[in-house]
């Protein structure tokens, strides 16, 4: 099984609208992820994709076309972590 | 001259021979023109009434047939050339109230016809030439189907009644039974004389709600036989059934609503046909109950309201961002269409469901208040039983809960608007939302937007029934009816600012509406986004295999459309339509400007606007196929 492949199995794990683990604490990348994709995509809509951190970032901003509602802070946290994660470098 | 008059009236001599017989009286051809119109007025009028509004006609089968289709209200038939149905166009000549659209092909020229009838909410007829014809026009009947639309189609059958059941030219066994799934009503005209009779019954199926299409059908003998019949105005045989909800129904559901901690409305296309926009403002202004909508034709309520949370993105009702814990639902006027296992609204909140398309109720969802009616009369009744409920109590729960309401929308539209912020936002070719912002930007603020680029989803146009931008979407999602459904809808409203955003996928399927656009003078402007692929297939698929040796190899046969990369500008102008490529967002504004001043003036216009493949898998140069038959000949011809 592929590293990628594990995190997302971790990633669809993570019960929707996990909160983070203190009131105070900003959620990363994953549980935003998690918190707000899930709702509406399975993994395989991107298990296998491998770009850059402003490809992902360019991805998300077209969900906010379709609705989704997102802060600038939170499109960038996901982009990173998917730019890290499925970037062209990830295996 | 007198005697020749008196022969024409009785049907002596030809139309043709009476207008030389004056002539050669001493007339000149346009006061023998002049007569000729004085006498036909005579003509017809001797079909008049024998007795209250039912006219005795006699006359040909194909005469009957406009005959009927006047008394129905019809102003307009769409329709492509057929020889059988030379008795209804003789008619014609002299009925000019009743307008013949000649359509290049009976896909676009339905959807057309569709377009009209959405937009005026008057009736209309296809036609099409036998079973060839028909098999063109089924496409769009589905949509007619899927959507709801009230069209009625017609086509002979190209068999003779005396020769029926041979295999003859064009014949097909039970023509009519092919289109019965896709239709409220089909019927076979046994008679001549019974062609009336039909079309009545066709319409009165179709504008009897819930709408939908109907077909007839006859010998094409029929229209040439001579017949007597009975001609019977529109209103005297459809009843344009419009219903009351249960009283005792509409006072439970009351209660529920006045009651519940959260509820939540749905809103729906009944809403639009029944121009009950605002008495859905008022229902959700009175319990301050946020509002939004599963996927629809049009936009039933006003984007910018504070109480709009936005249309719903996900497979239920439980993927909205808010509101949550909501513990009533109702739905005014949603078809409801599911397109996955789990229900739309979720099993937990209780469900009132209003709405006149009785059939799909209770199909999916659990429901506590089903309220069969029209939903205008419904929303009167229920904001009636609301009134009469609220408590100084449940008033402060509304007030409340609308602030709620009206926070979340604030952030919201805020949160949408940050869409400018796209790293893509000024590359060329350009992102559709890009696209679509700017065509949004320049837009009427009473703008009609048609929209058939599946892939593409709508921002940034504040829709709103009540005077504003108005939304003519599709969920039939047969090709091909954009163009046509635009050029339909500008036939009914001059008026207004009419523009067609269509992929170039759905584009190819029926641009052949844009030559009625020239030749109407329909003043349209159609926007192609034109990013040579199919992408929703494109996306969908990997999604299906993901990990695939499709995706492996970057080998997808079913959705790259360039490599030749079509012209669009260059096929509009093929159809006598002025038009221009697109290839960044500076050109965009420009060539908008352009698209105005052509309207203006009285001429459609098209923009082709190169846009981005985005989303996952694309390959910079996708790979085709390696078809190339010329290098395998052996021949070089």
């Amino acid at each position: 099984m592929s590293i990628r492949r594990v995190i997302l199995l971790a990633l669809a794990s993570v019960p929707l609208l996990a909160a983070p683990a203190s009131a105070q604490q900003k959620p990363t990348g994953a549980e935003l992820i998690a918190s707000k994709c899930f709702q509406c995509h399975t993994q395989a809509m991107w298990q296998d994709q491998r770009q850059d951190t402003r490809a992902w970032e360019a991805n998300l901003y077209r969900m906010v076309g379709r609705g989704a509602l997102w802060s600038t802070e939170e499109i960038k946290l996901m982009a990173e972590y998917l730019g890290t994660n499925f970037g062209p470098q990830a295996r | 001259m007198r005697d020749l008059v008196v022969k024409y009236l009785s049907k002596g001599v030809s139309r043709r021979n009476f207008v030389t017989g004056l002539t050669k009286a001493g007339l000149t051809m346009t006061a023998a023109q002049s007569v000729l119109s004085s006498v036909s007025t005579v003509t017809l009028a001797q079909t008049a009434p024998a007795t209250g509004p039912v006219k005795t006609f006699e006359g040909h089968g194909g005469a009957a047939f406009a005959e009927q289709l006047i008394a129905s209200g019809v102003k307009y038939v769409f329709g492509n050339s057929a020889s059988e149905d030379a008795q209804f166009y003789e008619a014609l000549v002299d009925r000019p109230q009743l307008k013949y659209i000649l359509t290049p092909h009976e896909g676009p020229g339905a959807a057309m016809a569709a377009g009209y009838v959405k937009a005026s909410g008057e009736p209309a007829m296809v036609m099409q030439a036998g079973v060839v014809g028909m098999a063109n026009a089924i496409g769009q009947m589905f949509n007619a189907h899927k959507e709801q639309t009230p069209l009625v189609f017609y086509s002979y059958r190209t068999d003779q009644s005396r020769r029926a059941g041979r295999d003859g030219f064009e014949e097909v066994l039970n023509q009519e039974q092919m289109v019965q799934p896709i239709t409220k009503y089909t019927w076979l005209a046994r008679r001549g004389d019974m062609i009336p009779e039909t079309v009545r019954r066709a319409f009165k199926a179709a504008w009897t709600p819930p709408f939908g299409p109907s077909y007839i059908s006859w010998h094409s003998d029929f229209n040439d036989e001579k017949v007597k019949t009975e001609i019977i105005p529109q209103d005297q045989f459809d009843p344009r059934m419009r219903v009351r909800p249960n009283p005792d129904d509409v006072q439970r559901a009351a209660k529920l609503l006045v009651e519940a901690r959260m509820p939540l409305m749905v809103v729906g296309d009944e809403i639009y046909k029944a121009k009950a926009a605002a008495k859905a403002v008022k229902l959700a202004e009175l319990l301050g109950m946020p509002v939004t909508q599963v996927r629809q034709l049009y936009a039933n309520f006003p984007e910018g309201h504070p109480l709009w949370v936005g249309n719903l993105a996900g497979g239920n009702l439980n993927s909205l961002p808010y509101p949550k814990g909501v513990d009533v639902v109702i739905n005014v006027g949603n078809k409801f269409q599911h397109n996955g296992a789990n229900p739309i609204v979720p099993r937990g909140p209780k469900f009132i469901d209003m709405r006149i398309d009785h059939w799909s109720m209770g199909n999916v969802m659990l429901t506590e208040v089903p309220l069969v009616a029209d939903v205008g009369y419904g929303l009167d009744d229920m904001i009636a039983a609301v009134e009469q409920l609220m408590t100084a109590s449940t008033k402060q729960k509304a007030a409340e809960r609308a602030e709620d309401v009206k926070k979340f929308s604030t952030m919201a539209r805020t949160l949408r608007g940050q869409i400018v912020n796209s790293p893509d936002w000024d590359q060329a070719p350009l992102i559709a939302d890009r696209l679509t912002y700017e065509v949004a930007r320049f837009a009427d603020p009473d703008a009609i937007i048609v929209h058939e680029a599946g892939s593409v989803a709508l921002h940034s146009f504040d829709f709103n029934p009540l005077g504003g931008r108005e939304l003519f979407f599709y969920y039939g999602a047969h090709l091909g009816s954009g163009v046509g459904t635009a050029a339909g809808v500008k036939l009914a409203r001059p008026n207004q600012q009419v523009i067609c955003l269509v992929g170039d996928g759905s584009f190819t399927f029926g641009p052949t509406a844009l030559w009625n656009m020239a030749r109407l003078q329909l003043p349209v402007i159609t926007v192609v986004y034109n990013n040579h692929a199919y992408s929703g297939p494109h996306s969908r698929v990997i999604n299906n295999v993901p990990g695939g040796r499709m995706v492996q190899t970057g080998q997808f046969v079913h959705d790259y459309l360039g490599n030749p990369d079509m012209d669009m500008a260059s096929i509009a102008k093929g159809f006598g339509v002025d038009g221009e490529v697109v290839q960044n967002p500076t050109q965009l504004r420009e060539a908008l400007a352009r698209a105005r001043k052509h309207t203006v003036e009285g001429k459609p216009y098209l923009l082709d606007v190169q846009v981005a493949r985005k989303g996952v898998g694309w390959a910079q140069n996708p790979w085709v196929p390696p078809i190339r038959v010329a290098e395998t000949r052996t021949r070089k011809v």
